[in-house]
């Protein structure tokens, strides 16, 4: 069953198979970063300026 | 003491710190000023080691015919401290500084984070030892050998990785910032890749042999080569550069956007372009074009990298006229951007067939180290050191001299070299008018760089100076230090199980009369599934593992199951024992360093080095040895080219043979006998990994090896050379030297119960199997080739 399988793939198609794949996902990503919404940017954004650091010392 | 709240208490009103039970937690920062203490130690190492690998280049007899201190043995050390000792310290303390603030917790073990300081340490030790000895894969970037490489998988993945994700998972802070997510697909990427790239048959405690060969296990380096650049030096930095850039500018990164797209596009991307270092090799055409594709895409998430990173100073370039800190990090983001541009650049295959094997690579590959891993490193340390030693900085002025310092030696180093690279590669491909090539002795096209080497000497002067800066201001403000660091006790409470964001609690088109598509559509877009991996530490990586192992199947798997890849040579034969044994001389010394094993089919490549390789070639190459630069000729081709006697003096003084090499003296392999007794795990590794090898050539290997040695040995002696020589190991690898290349054009004698060819094929179609066909298009990518280069 499984080595039927494995004859029948075709790999010389991989790889568009594979741009493709990068394709859709960077659509997905990019879609989905446009509409997060600002508020949740800017506050994930700021996360490392919330997070108690001790000032250095001056003397 | 600090109070902290969990920052998403704002958002749903409904919880309060109240409800969870408050924690009260400090920062281990006495790992942190460990890692730094070893960043600047191995700084100033691997930058003295460049400047003596670029001195040695210029004055080879300074190296008095010592082994240790050749060329070829220095600098895979270089390399390895520069990329492991220098950047992996720089990054871990980067890692175990802000980790624990970005997560609100303590690193989870105390004990975990020093096995892990001190068993880099360690490797890192064995590494400066082996490598000088001559024990080495030889495989760029991985050139330590099989014992070494399980103490990294353990120290890597086991220990900082386990450390890691477990401080991830008691974190305090609900979203796992950006920078998490770099080093999160840096611990998963870089064991995968050391891990799949190292695999090895071992052939003693100081030898293993790698179980891909010659097309396969250049494809699996450059895999491993590429992506350790991606995943060690660009993406861990990306996470230094999100969280220190916004705390030295204070100011929130200018689009977080833009960090979710890039971050996914460099996972994704990333993982294809290896092959784009393979360009006109053997590697089969399609690998090769992917590789391309993908390098040039790749362009456009590293520059949304560097406008992140540069954008979040907008505001704030003020700042950078008077902050040193500030200074170094927008000067390594340049170098970042210009890097990256770069490196696409290099991957379109007409660009790379000038540069390739030049010193052009050399110049890329500084920018992007001295101007983007070096700085970043500077930055952070500066920004560090006040808050880690509770002092101010010992001189301010000191750190802008390093800056200047440090900018003038990148740009004395790349600029000479830019144009050492287009030199060589301009020479190598000239032609006269009657079609003969302008420049036939390799040593014309070296001697004429020479003058740029001495250059570059200047500008790593300057830069190594500059690191004897931070040295001195380092010790300095240690010496300034409080007589005990102040450990502040933070409160947060423990993260709730049961959490809902505004996205999911929010519909705004819950009551809009429209198709339940759209509403699923339009909940999918605003990232509520994204945020949750956001939130959720083993799924993201898992998620960021099949990301990459994905994009790693796509391209490993038709690489190796397509057979037509490496058509079958009938005359390819494996090594005898004494070649095997020459070989093995040839990787330990580092040879690959300065001499290729690759004609491309290039008209000017072909002309002066013979026929170009074809993939069957390479079927008992392990490890392969294409090399990736040319300081030396091309060795494709080189059995039969010159007299046994002309390698026996090369070896003794390479001037004496080619006046103006730049090539030290191997002076002891004339002296240092071979130990013919230790051949035979050679052959039996060899054996065990497919080589034909009879039960009568492993037994009887030391005798097969003397009786070939002998015959060297007496062929040097006809031709006027020493006598009684057949014992040396120069002997084992003249005989390598003599066999490299020739098996293409070997005729067998027909077997004696051989039957006449039927249905007409022709005799050299018997010979050499699928392989016509390989050179059908191979003759057209020569000509594609050439009228690229014309």
């Amino acid at each position: 069953m499984i080595k039927d399988l494995v004859c029948a793939l075709d790999f010389s198609a991989y790889a568009e198979v594979a741009l493709g794949l990068f394709v859709a996902a960077f659509a997905v990503i990019f879609y989905g970063a446009m509409k997060l919404s600002s508020n949740a940017s800017a506050r994930f954004a700021s996360i490392p300026l919330s997070d108690d650091v001790e000032d250095p010392r001056d003397e | 003491m600090a109070t902290v709240t969990d920052s998403d208490s704002h958002e749903s009103p409904s919880r309060s710190t109240s409800d969870a039970q408050l924690e009260h937690f400090s920062y281990d920062d006495s790992i942190v000023r460990m890692f730094v203490t070893a960043t600047i130690l191995w700084g100033l190492v691997a930058t003295l080691a460049g400047l003596i690998v670029a001195i040695i280049l210029v004055l080879p007899w300074l190296t008095g015919g010592l082994p240790w201190f050749s060329f070829g043995r220095l600098r895979p050390l270089h390399t390895n401290a520069a990329i492991f000792a220098f950047a992996g310290n720089g990054i871990f303390a980067a890692i175990y500084y802000s980790t624990q603030r970005l997560c609100k917790a303590r690193m989870w073990s105390d004990a975990l984070s020093r096995i892990h300081f001190w068993g880099w340490q360690a490797i890192i030790v064995s590494a400066a030892i082996t490598l000088p000895l001559g024990i080495t894969q030889s495989r760029e970037y991985a050139e330590l050998e099989w014992p070494i490489d399980l103490a990294i998988a353990v120290i890597w993945l086991f220990v900082f990785g386990g450390n890691f994700l477990m401080t991830l998972i008691h974190r305090r802070e609900r979203h796992m910032y950006v920078a998490i997510w770099f080093y999160i697909a840096t611990i998963v990427t870089v064991a995968l890749l050391h891990v799949f790239n190292n695999l090895v048959v071992p052939a003693g405690w100081f030898k293993g042999y790698s179980v891909y060969a010659g097309v396969q296990d250049a494809f699996m380096q450059w895999w491993y080569g590429h992506n350790a650049v991606a995943f060690f030096l660009t993406t861990p930095f990306l996470g230094l550069m999100y969280y220190f850039l916004p705390k030295a500018a204070e100011r929130p990164v200018f689009s977080y956007r833009l960090s979710i797209i890039h971050f996914w596009s460099l996972v994704f991307i990333y993982i294809w372009a290896g092959p784009h270092h393979l360009h006109y090799t053997a590697l089969p055409e399609w690998a090769s074009t992917l590789g391309m594709l993908f390098s040039l895409m790749l362009w456009m998430p590293s520059w949304g990298g560097m406008i992140n990173g540069l954008l979040t100073l907008r505001g704030a370039w003020h700042k950078v006229a008077v902050d040193p800190v500030l200074k170094f990090f927008v000067v390594g983001i340049t170098f970042y951007g210009m890097s990256t541009f770069e490196g696409p650049m290099l991957s379109i295959k007409a660009i790379n067939a000038l540069s390739h094997y030049t010193d052009w690579t050399i110049a890329h590959v500084h920018s992007g180290a001295l101007g983007w891993n070096g700085f970043m490193i500077f930055g952070m340390l500066y920004w560090l050191m006040p808050r880690l030693y509770q002092t101010k900085m010992w001189s301010q002025k000191l750190i802008s001299l390093h800056f200047w310092t440090g900018t003038l030696g990148i740009l004395l180093y790349i600029i000479p070299i830019y144009a050492a690279g287009l030199m060589q590669g301009l020479m190598w491909r000239a032609m006269d008018d009657t079609g003969h090539l302008a420049y036939p002795d390799f040593i014309e096209t070296i001697q004429s760089v020479v003058p740029l080497w001495w250059l570059r000497i200047g500008g790593g002067l300057l830069y190594v100076s500059g690191v004897v800066m931070l040295c001195i201001n380092t010790i300095m403000t240690w010496s300034n230090r409080p007589a005990t660091y102040e450990v502040p006790v933070y409160s947060a409470p423990r993260l709730t199980k049961a959490y809902e964001d505004e996205v999911s609690k929010t519909d705004p088109l819950k009551d809009v009369p429209m198709l339940e598509l759209g509403k699923k559509v339009d909940a999918l877009g605003r990232m509520g599934w994204h945020r949750r991996w956001e939130r959720l530490p083993v799924k993201f990586t898992v998620l960021v593992t099949i990301a990459v192992l994905v994009a790693t199947l796509f391209e490993l798997v038709p690489t190796f199951l397509i057979r037509s890849n490496v058509p079958t040579i009938a005359t390819v034969k494996p090594y005898t024992p004494l070649e095997l044994a020459g070989r093995h001389i040839f990787v330990s010394e580092g040879c690959y360093n300065c001499h290729s094993q690759m004609i491309r089919p290039i008209v000017s490549e072909t002309k002066r080095y013979g026929e170009y390789s074809k993939p069957g070639e390479f079927i008992y190459d392990r490890p392969f040895q294409w090399g990736s630069r040319r300081i030396g000729p091309d060795l494709a081709r080189e059995g039969g080219k010159q007299s046994s006697f002309w390698h026996w003096t090369h070896f003794e003084n390479p001037e004496l043979v080619s006046p103006g090499s730049v090539m030290p003296s191997y002076e002891h392999l004339l002296t240092q006998d071979l130990k013919f007794d230790a051949i035979k795990p050679h052959v039996v590794a060899a054996r065990y990994l497919g080589a034909p090898y009879t039960d009568d050539d492993v037994e009887n290997c030391e005798s097969i090896s003397r009786r070939q040695a002998e015959f060297v040995a007496a062929e040097i002696v006809g031709q006027g050379g020493p006598a009684a020589m057949h014992e040396k190991q120069a002997t084992a690898l003249i005989a390598y030297l003599q066999r490299i290349g020739t098996d293409l054009f070997r005729t067998d004698p027909p077997p004696a119960d051989a039957k006449p060819a039927d249905d007409g094929a022709p005799a050299d179609e018997l010979q050499t199997g699928d392989e016509s066909a390989t050179v059908d298009e191979s003759g057209a990518a020569e000509e594609e080739a050439q009228v690229a280069a014309e």
